[in-house]
């Protein structure tokens, strides 16, 4: 009978088919999810750029004169000196690596740890700092946000 | 070519037929269904080879594309950017070390490819043309490892490119203007990064496509070789759909080598030469440190160029060094003109041997730049001469096993060029002579041999298979 | 007419050997091709070019030397162009009648020459040439008459400049003329802005209120230290220099020759009637102090004098001395002030900062001293002196606890963090969670000193969360991992699957065409 002789082949080849298909659906996907993933571009900025303060540093800053954050891995004091101006050094102590901070009062970075001084820009007033801080660029734009740049290779 | 519209089907629905109708498909399907792979005494597996390395680079074009869309060449952004790729953005990772992976595999089986097409004397006329096409693809894709390798702008990546150019000054004549075209300046400087992009980026790619369609044409124009000994092909495979199922059975398998590498290794196996981690940024003003190695496939030439002596011949060292190793391509790239029993479709069992010698050559240098056995730990620096030893009883084996293997399953009797080899590792690495004196010797040895053989009359014992 | 043919003979040999001092002056070029006795020049090549490169001023003032007979021998000559000095100090020297005479081997018994090398020259140590070329005063132009009375013109010594001290049996055996001598001109203010403005000019006053200074010059005891014991004789320098006696980095050196010597030392009581100890060099330079100026170099790092003094040297009592440690660690000084310890330790007179870290042999504090068991300096100092307070206990045990937590913890996680990053994770979130960490451990570290739990649990805070959040970081690279391992193993499964169908497919080709084959 040849309807019994062509049934298992035509079953065959579409189990075959099917095979083929869900091998090659799944394949399909699994290379573009990634590729599509890539290409979606994402909500932050590129690589090690300007950093924008968040509303709420802002409001911290606006507040107690001095916030520390971050700028890709290293940290960042941002600070308002009398004359209300936006100032940002590294924050890192340059003797031990402890973290500054701004003192109002004495329009002075202190470092805690051994009493080490900076002016406000960052240059060593007294004790044991060997170098001076980084100083960063700093700026408030007009709609009242504050944009960090980190400094430029060779000048510290 | 203009269409002979007299042969165009007139019938025929659907998108082909449409397309038919205009372009004349129908010849061109006919060829394909003609048009067979030879199935011979040979293991199907080396005509597989060519399809491997077409998919590796066809990976290249695809992930670098993809690198392109975040990468920025500059001083401040290169590795920033690269750094970006592999830790912020999804998948950045996988697109990066996939890049890597291939690139190192695509250069693999592009190198088997090569000894394959050379042991099956594939080059014989009249494929000479496949042949030096094919080997002006393999510069080029060094030429790709080599100005891919900048781009990150890591130390590592740095000082290797400054070793490497530098070895371009020992061109007789023009090394200083190449030297300072290629580093766009006397030292490597982000110049060169700006060089290496457009020349990784635009320039290699375009000639690469325009060699690689003409290596392919020539190729579907002549048919793949058949085996040595048959004029024609005894039996042949459907290349279509036969052969194209089957390469793309390869292509999968090859595919999912590489994504198992790239998630488990994304890094590289840590061979020296074989890893990208990013490291630290390039410093052009920082010292150079010990133990920077260009990447395997050039350590040959590396290990070559330390084994010369300042003065050789009258020359500099490194000038006689880059001098052989321009002979030995050239010599390569010549082969379908030096091997005359080949050209005479005659079996030419030296050449096998030449190429069975070839890799023992190129194995020692790769294991002696590898300070394979010089006990460097740390930082203690490898001893050169326990390296040498420790490297020819390594190569030694290895050779003689190959040998054993040639002899008995292969049936094959000619062994003069791998002794002359052996015979110069077991002078340098057993004796301790001097990687050149041992190589002097040998080659005055090899010569002797050749001598007495054509002396003989019966210069090489005929194997007809 | 000899003496030409002569000279022309000599320019010869000398012009196939060295090259010949032509250009030179004659009394200086006689100087310069001196032989001895057998033949061989006295100038090295090294030294004739030397001379052949200085200016011309400085050959003049030589050759004027010369000529007066006061560099008076080859060998002199030979001496002063060893010493590579520029020719500023050639000029110097070229003008200092002392100098050139008492440098002069062929014309000084070695008690009194000055030799670059007095050992080999057999004269006394302190005559070092090349010390003294190098001396601040020298330097300064002060030369030797500045200290030593009479002119530098002067062709003969005068009278005077055995006046100027006391007689030579009294002068070594009391030395306590010394301070009153410098200070005759580092007292006078107006005579030390000539050379330099910033130079304190109390240095007299300070060493009588010194320890050094109230023996030697009350008790005219000769072991005590004065100026030239520690600043030396002949080759003074700032303590700028490098090479300086009280260089930051080599005063424990110079303190140590006395203080760490039990023969020197001898007989010398603390003021709780017990000897003085001699280990005190030994035991600061383990310190972390020792350790920081000795080895990192960090040069604000305390050497004795950063706590002792230099001229006011006294050893600080127990009222002072944490006013010393407040210098530079104040933050731990004002949180001490404010805690309940500062009335304790007055009551018991105990000096603050030492009494727990201690004094020469500060290191570097670990978490191990805090705790309410008695292997712990806290416990141990309770039990015994605070009937073991439960409140106090419990208040060390947290601290302790606290400590241990962030520390293990921190250990645990960065073990890790090296093994993601060889598996291509992002571990920049851990990193910078790990040193949100370090910063908290430092900080509280230091609030210990508060010994209030608020103010600790203030700064521990922090610390205990960047932790929470570097293990969850540290997980969420695990889950990354897993998913990429899943992604893969997913994405092969099916390329496996389409593999396999084509496979199948070309069997199923062949099969057929076989089939069409048959018929
Ligand atoms: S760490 Fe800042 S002063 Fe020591």
């Amino acid at each position: 009978m040849p309807t019994n002789d062509t049934e298992p082949v035509r079953t065959r080849r579409s189990l075959l088919d099917l095979l083929l298909g869900v091998g090659f659906i799944g394949f399909a996907a699994s290379a573009l999810y990634p590729v599509l993933r890539y290409l979606k571009p994402m909500a932050s900025a590129g690589p090690g750029g300007p950093l924008k303060l968040t509303a709420d540093e802002v409001g911290k800053l606006a507040k107690e004169h001095s916030i520390i954050t971050r700028l890709g891995t290293g940290r960042v004091l941002v600070f308002e000196d009398a004359q209300q101006n936006l100032r940002a050094l590294d924050a890192r102590c340059t003797h031990e690596g402890c973290t500054v901070q701004y003192v109002p009062g004495d329009s002075v970075i202190w470092c805690a740890c051994h009493n080490g001084r900076y002016d406000l820009d960052g240059r060593v007033l007294a004790g044991p700092p060997p170098r001076p801080l980084a100083l960063y660029g700093c700026t408030r734009d007009p709609d009242g946000s504050v944009t960090i740049q980190p400094p430029k290779k060779g000048e510290s | 070519m203009s269409v002979d519209t007299s042969n165009i089907a007139k019938e025929g629905g659907g998108v082909f037929g449409w397309l038919d109708r205009r372009y004349g498909l129908t010849p061109l399907v006919e060829f394909m269904k003609h048009k067979e792979v030879p199935v011979g005494v040979h293991s199907m597996f080396w005509y597989y080879l060519g399809g491997a390395t077409l998919f590796f680079f066809m990976m290249q074009v695809c992930t670098g594309s993809l690198l392109l869309l975040f990468y920025q060449a500059g001083e401040s952004t290169s590795y920033e950017s690269i750094r970006f790729i592999t830790t912020k953005v999804p998948f950045g990772w996988l697109v990066r070390s996939m890049h890597c992976w291939s690139a190192h595999l695509m250069i693999i089986s592009l190198v088997t490819h090569m000894f394959s097409t050379m042991m099956l004397k594939a080059y014989r006329p009249p494929r000479e043309m496949t042949w030096v096409t094919g080997f002006i693809l393999l510069s080029l894709a060094l030429g790709f490892g080599f100005s891919g390798y900048l781009l990150p702008w890591n130390e590592l990546a740095f000082f290797a490119t400054a070793v490497g150019t530098d070895s371009m000054k020992a061109v007789p004549g023009i090394g200083d203007f190449l030297l300072q075209v290629l580093r766009g300046g006397t030292d490597v400087s982000i110049n060169t990064l700006h060089r290496f992009f457009g020349l990784h980026v635009v320039i290699l790619p375009l000639v690469m496509v325009g060699l690689v369609t003409a290596h392919l044409l020539v190729i579907q124009r002549q048919g793949m070789a058949p085996p040595q000994g048959h004029k024609t092909a005894p039996k042949g495979m459907r290349f279509f759909p036969d052969f194209a199922l089957r390469d793309l059975q390869l292509w999968l398998m090859c595919l999912i080598v590489l994504a198992s590498l790239a998630v488990f290794l994304p890094y590289g196996p840590h061979i020296p030469g074989i890893e990208w981690e990013l490291g630290k940024k390039a410093n052009p003003l920082a010292p150079a440190y010990p133990g920077i190695k260009p990447e395997w496939y050039f350590l040959w030439i590396y290990q070559l160029l330390k084994e010369f002596p300042a003065h050789f011949l009258g020359m500099e060292g490194s000038q006689a060094a880059v001098l052989l190793v321009g002979l030995l391509m050239g010599a390569w790239a010549m082969m379908p003109w030096l091997d005359r029993r080949a050209q005479r479709d005659e079996a030419s069992p030296g050449f096998t041997d030449i190429g069975a010698a070839t890799l023992i050559f190129l194995g020692f240098l790769l294991f002696k730049a590898w300070d394979i056995g010089g006990g460097g730990i740390g930082d203690k620096l490898p001893d050169p001469v326990l390296t040498a030893r420790i490297c020819a009883f390594w190569w030694l084996g290895i050779a003689s096993v190959a040998t054993a293997l040639r002899a008995t399953v292969l049936h094959q009797r000619y062994f003069l060029f791998t002794a002359a080899t052996a015979l110069q590792i077991a002078l340098h690495g057993l004796l301790g002579m001097q990687y050149l004196a041992a190589g002097g010797i040998a080659l005055v040895a090899l010569v002797i041999g050749l001598l007495v053989l054509r002396s003989r009359g019966q210069a090489v014992p005929e194997v007809r298979s | 007419m000899i003496g030409l043919l002569l000279a022309a003979l000599f320019a010869q040999t000398a012009a196939a050997a060295p090259a010949p001092a032509a250009a030179l002056p004659k009394p200086l070029a006689a100087l310069a091709d001196g032989k001895h006795k057998d033949g061989t020049p006295i100038l090295t090549q090294k030294q004739r070019d030397t001379l052949a490169a200085l200016p011309e001023r400085t050959i003049k003032l030589l050759s004027d030397a010369a000529d007066s007979m006061i560099l008076g021998s080859p060998e002199e000559l030979a001496a002063l162009l060893s010493l590579d000095v520029q020719p500023q100090v050639l000029d110097l020297i070229a003008t200092d009648n002392c100098v050139l005479c008492h440098a002069d081997p062929m014309n000084q018994k070695p008690k009194a020459l000055f030799s670059p090398d007095p050992k080999a020259a057999g004269s006394n140590p302190l005559l070092n040439l090349r010390e003294l070329v190098s001396d601040v005063h020298f330097r300064a132009g002060l030369s030797c008459a500045g200290c030593h009375g009479g002119k530098p013109s002067d062709d003969v010594m005068p009278k005077e400049i055995a006046t100027r001290w006391p007689a030579e049996e009294v002068r070594h055996t009391d030395r306590s003329w010394i301070p009153e001598f410098c200070a005759r001109c580092h007292s006078d203010t107006q005579f030390m802005r000539g050379f330099n403005p910033t130079l304190p000019t109390d240095q007299l006053a300070k060493y009588k209120t010194s320890k050094h200074g109230e023996l030697l010059l009350e008790k005219h005891d000769n072991n005590a230290a004065q100026c030239v014991s520690c600043h030396s004789v002949h080759g003074i320098r700032s303590a700028k220099s490098r090479n300086s006696t009280v260089h930051p980095q080599k005063v424990p050196e110079t303190c140590g020759k006395c203080h760490a010597d039990p023969e020197h030392m001898k007989g010398y009581l603390t003021s709780a009637g017990a000897p003085l100890p001699t280990d005190q060099v030994e035991k600061y330079k383990k310190s972390v102090h020792g350790q920081a100026l000795l080895v990192k170099g960090d040069l604000g790092a305390p050497s004795c004098t950063g706590c002792h003094g230099s001229h006011a040297a006294q050893p600080p009592e127990v009222a002072s001395v944490s006013q010393v440690c407040r210098r530079c660690h104040a933050q731990n000084g004002m949180l001490f002030d404010s805690s309940r310890h500062k009335k304790a330790f007055e009551e018991h007179k105990w000096p603050e900062c030492g009494q727990c870290h201690g004094h020469h042999d500060i290191q570097k504090p670990t978490v191990s001293l805090i705790g309410n068991t008695t292997d712990t300096l806290c416990g141990k100092c309770h039990a015994e002196n605070s009937k073991d307070n439960p409140k106090c206990n419990e208040t060390a045990k947290h601290f302790r606890t606290t400590l241990d937590e962030m520390i293990a913890g921190r250990e645990e996680v960065s073990g890790e963090v090296e093994h993601l990053a060889e598996m291509g994770l992002d571990i920049e979130p851990v990193t910078r969670s790990l040193s949100d960490l370090d910063e908290a451990v430092t900080q509280s570290k230091a609030k210990v000193h508060s010994f209030s739990m608020s103010t600790f649990d203030a700064a521990a805070k922090p610390g205990t969360e960047a932790l929470q959040k570097s293990r969850q970081e540290i997980g969420e690279a695990h889950n990354e991992f897993q998913f990429r391992r899943r992604g893969l193993v997913g994405a092969i499964v099916f390329m496996m699957l389409l593999v396999a169908g084509i496979g199948l497919k070309l069997r199923e080709l062949e099969r057929s065409r076989k089939d069409s084959d048959k018929p």
